[in-house]
């Protein structure tokens, strides 16, 4: 039976008696490879699956989920999620999605050529990463972690309302650190690829940046506290935009759990700020033809030339604030029910180049790597996390800098926006948040 | 779980093409987790988690496959995906018999989670909810969740290996956001262990949600934390995760063998003052990073890291024993059967020291005091960390004064530890709601007395305030 059948016979055991269901069923392929030393030091190949079903039942949720396709195992998951709806809470709002169109078109999130790429194949190009890497800079000495993983997913959705939808997707990554050792100088830098298929990764590159990075890091030392311009790479903003993608939901709105909460329709940001959620962006890390709910992606701009004009919405949300769901539905896996979050999320890019951002700057850091992003504080707009880069002074880096923090509320940081770069990239790390080379003014920076 | 012939069988058909060590790891997890949220009960999910996997070792090389179906026929299969990876020249070996390993430790819980109805684990949900509304009317939201895990699992491999573990997870969380004005403050809060119910009879989750509110409520009045360096003083208890960010994943031998940590190399060596000695410690009874078996079969250990200052032992798995010829540690975890075993901690804390921890706060002329800490990171190849301190208060001439709020700390690893100045002699546990992530998420538990560091970079978006530093 495929999976699309088994949804709908699960759908079929749940929905009796004004029950409404949905089962979602999510299968697929995973290797994942591991190179040190030049010889392969773990290999992982799998197959697996998963189903989790939702029920209503007067608008009280109950979920459960199984990776034992056998009937008495889903049976015992059709029950374990009634007997659950029944001690919850109802709400009115909380329904499924009636089916809508979806529109069929190519959204390049599937590469059939992965199909044929063979095991030594993933296994020679993570050994092409691991000598790019080494090969770039003698003082290159240890590669820390390299890995290669690919994976082909089939998600199955199918509801009581009368939805019933399948897509299939590849994807294929590979991540390598490592560390440049100068006598008692110790630098870490890293390099990743990511993409629909082995063939849209470049081995050579990877390695490169990791090891031209640690190098460049290598003998970097605090700046004395102050407060200074900070231009962030696209990988250091995405970490932010992270946390900006929790505050600009519907759910974080509804519940004031976010520092935006009344500050609908004025401008939260500086004009040069652009924030955009596209579901349906070709290719994206985050693209699908509809959400883990069934309704179908779209575009939203929230933050418009700094003005707060749109939140994320699921069909729950959307329906306590009588707006239409903007398809940000969105499970990690089987195992729970949906969440509402961000897809494809990133600031627009603008006109300049990421070197004349920095040939502009007087004073300040060019930040390459943050730590401890998750401590940004989505509710409060808390932001204070380490960094490592470079010291900028008139226009030209100087020297690396290491064991700084940098700090400066979210809500300010938006307005401090002072210019954004023209070289949007995407970091599927944090999701799949993309932004530009940006600067921002007036960052507190804490050092010696 | 399968019948001794048929583990036979997958591990003679992992040694198919030769090998050092097969493997065969079987699971079977079950999960309830109750949420309830703006004073609903809004997900309630139940779910299993049932699969196994082989791994086959040649070399320096492990291959692994794994399934969701425990059936012969899958495992088979399974086998025959990691053994067809060793193309070994070895000959084809067959596995000794294997004898089931008696565990030397035992976490024994009393009330099984049946004991419950989960109406009644919901109402407990809906009382604590009510508790810390009732707390403060600046209360503005609260998030309450219950999580119970029962996780088995059966280890065997081709050295006759035969270890099952059976590792109960209670937990409940909760967190809540005060709110006046503009000002917001958030703060998590939570209950944990490997126990069963008996842990809602030992340990109150009302008297633990009060706490949080008021925490939450008095941080609306923290003005932002100063920035630039000063003296710190780190609370007893969770704040012990700092030495597991900054130190103890040093300390884990796959980035010890392949010469990335900083501390590669320094068994024998002095890394910190002599009244300081740190453990992680597998066998604790009950504990949330307590084990019977590690994942690999290993019994868990209790290891002495660092003693009176000196370094003396690091983490070890199969994988990085093997590499040296040595014996694992107990230290070898992962996150379900879709993940290899890696090195990892379990419940690691620094030891009791030798200063009472009041006069460390009044011996302190100027500085920060970390009574909570949020998460952290470590770069392991530097050691270098970052904190975020979610409740600090300023000391000044030996009190503690005003609460700081938006506080991170830095600083590098191994340089911390060696700056130690004092260690208080009121060693603590955490409450045990601990995850750390590595690629793969643990269920850790941390622990120390008062901590104080003279000179550690903070943070904060204020003005530096002269004179801060010194002791």
């Amino acid at each position: 039976m495929n999976h699309i059948e088994v949804a709908k016979s699960v759908v079929k055991k749940a929905a009796i008696d004004g029950v409404e269901a949905e089962a979602y069923v999510v299968s697929g392929t995973q290797t994942s490879v591991q190179i040190r030393q030049g010889e392969v030091e773990k290999l992982s190949y799998a197959g697996s699956k998963g189903l989790g079903v939702r029920v209503l039942i007067d608008g009280k949720m109950g979920y459960a989920y199984t990776s034992d396709f056998s009937h008495d195992s889903l049976d015992q998951a059709v029950h374990s999620a009634l007997e659950l709806a029944e001690i919850s809470d109802a709400d009115p709002n909380r329904v499924l999605p009636e089916p809508k169109p979806i529109v069929d078109e190519d959204l390049a999130i599937y590469d059939s050529s992965m199909d044929g790429v063979s095991t030594e194949e993933k296994v020679v190009f993570q050994k092409a990463v691991e000598a790019a890497a080494l090969g770039a800079d003698e003082r290159v000495k240890v590669a820390a972690m390299n890995m290669y993983m690919d994976s082909v997913t089939e998600v199955s959705l199918v509801n009581s309302k009368g939805f019933s939808g399948a897509y299939q997707s590849t994807f294929s990554g590979a991540y390598i650190m490592v560390m440049a050792i100068d006598g008692d100088e110790r630098a870490t830098g890293f390099g990743y690829g990511f993409g629909r298929s082995l063939k849209a990764l470049d081995p050579q590159k990877i390695g490169r940046d990791a090891g031209e990075q640690a190098v460049k890091l290598l003998g970097g030392s605090p700046v004395p506290t102050q407060v200074a311009t900070v231009v962030y790479t696209p990988f250091a903003a995405s970490s932010l935009l992270g946390a900006l993608s929790q505050a600009l939901t519907a759910k974080a709105m509804q519940r004031q759990r976010t520092f935006l909460h009344d500050k609908f329709g004025e401008a939260v940001a500086s004009d040069m700020v652009t924030l955009l959620d596209n579901g349906r962006l070709p290719g994206g890390f985050a693209t699908r033809p509809f959400d883990d709910e069934g309704n179908p992606t779209g575009a939203t701009r929230l933050i418009d030339e700094g003005v707060f004009q749109a939140v994320l919405y699921d069909e729950y949300s959307a329906r306590k604030d009588g707006q239409v769901s903007t398809g940000n539905a969105s499970r990690r896996s089987h195992t729970g029910p949906p969440g509402l979050s961000a897809s494809n999320f990133y600031i627009q890019p603008g006109p300049d180049s990421a070197e004349s951002l920095i040939a502009d700057v007087e004073k300040g850091l060019y930040v390459v790597n943050v730590m401890n992003t998750h401590s940004i504080n989505p509710v409060n707009g808390d932001y204070s996390v380490s960094a490592q880069g470079f010291w900028i002074e008139n226009g030209k880096m100087t020297h690396p800098v290491n064991g700084v923090t940098i700090a400066l509320p979210l809500d300010q940081l938006l307005y401090n926006v002072s210019q954004v770069a023209n070289d949007l990239t995407f970091i599927p790390m944090m999701g799949a948040i993309g932004s530009p080379t940006i600067r921002v003014d007036g960052v507190t920076i804490g050092g010696m | 779980m399968l019948p001794e012939q048929s583990i036979q069988k997958i591990i003679n058909t992992a040694l198919r093409n030769g090998g050092d060590l097969a493997e065969v790891y079987l699971e079977d997890t079950d999960r309830l987790t109750l949420v309830l949220d703006d004073q609903k009960l809004e997900t309630a999910t139940r779910g299993s988690d049932i699969g196994g996997g082989v791994r086959v070792f040649y070399g320096q090389t492990a291959a692994y496959a794994y399934t969701d179906d425990l059936s012969e026929e899958a495992l088979l299969a399974a086998a025959e995906a990691a053994a067809a990876a060793a193309r070994s020249t070895n000959q084809a070996r067959v596995a000794v018999d294997l004898t089931r390993r008696i565990p030397s430790v035992t976490h024994p819980i009393k009330r099984p989670f049946d004991q419950m109805s989960i109406a009644e684990k919901a109402a407990l949900l809906r009382q604590i909810d009510q508790t810390g509304r009732a707390t403060s009317s600046l209360i503005s939201q609260l998030m309450t969740s219950y999580t119970q895990t029962s996780r088995r699992v059966w280890i065997y491999n081709s050295d006759g290996v035969w270890a099952e573990d059976e590792r109960f997870m209670l937990e409940l969380r909760a967190s809540l956001v005060a709110k006046r004005g503009d000002a917001l403050q958030t703060i998590t809060t939570g209950l944990g262990g490997q126990t069963g119910l008996e842990m809602l009879d030992e340990r109150d989750p009302l008297t633990a949600v009060k706490e949080a509110a008021e925490t939450a409520v008095h941080m609306l009045d923290a003005k932002p934390a100063p920035a630039g360096e000063m003296t710190v003083v780190i609370n007893n208890g969770w704040g012990g995760v700092l030495f597991h960010e900054a130190c103890g994943h040093c300390m884990e031998a796959d980035f010890i063998t392949s010469g990335a940590s900083a501390y590669a190399g320094m068994v024998g060596e002095r890394v910190g003052p002599d009244f300081l000695t740190a453990i992680d410690d597998g066998t604790i009874p009950n504990r949330r990073g307590s084990l019977r078996f590690d994942d690999e079969g290993t019994p868990a250990q209790k290891v002495t890291l660092i003693e009176n200052g000196i370094l003396k032992e690091y983490m070890w798995d199969l994988t990085e024993a093997r590499r040296l010829g040595r014996e694992s540690t107990g230290n070898g975890r992962r996150q379900s059967f879709r993940h290899m075993p890696m090195p990892r901690m379990t419940n690691t804390y620094i030891d009791a020291g030798p200063h009472d921890p009041e006069e460390i706060i009044r011996s302190t002329k100027k500085g920060l005091f970390a009574k909570r800490l949020g998460g952290g990171q470590v770069e392991i190849g530097r050691g270098d960390y970052v904190f975020a301190v979610t409740e600090g208060y300023l000391i000044e001439d030996g009190r503690l004064t005003t609460p700081v709020r938006g506080a991170t700390l830095v600083g590098n690893g191994p340089e911390t530890l060696r700056q130690i100045d004092m260690i208080g002699s009121d060693l603590a546990l955490d409450p045990g709601i601990g995850m750390c992530g590595k690629g793969q998420s643990a269920r850790v538990s941390v622990g120390q007395p008062t901590v104080r560091v003279p000179k550690l970079t903070v943070g904060g978006t204020d003005q530096p305030i002269s004179g801060l530093m010194g002791g």
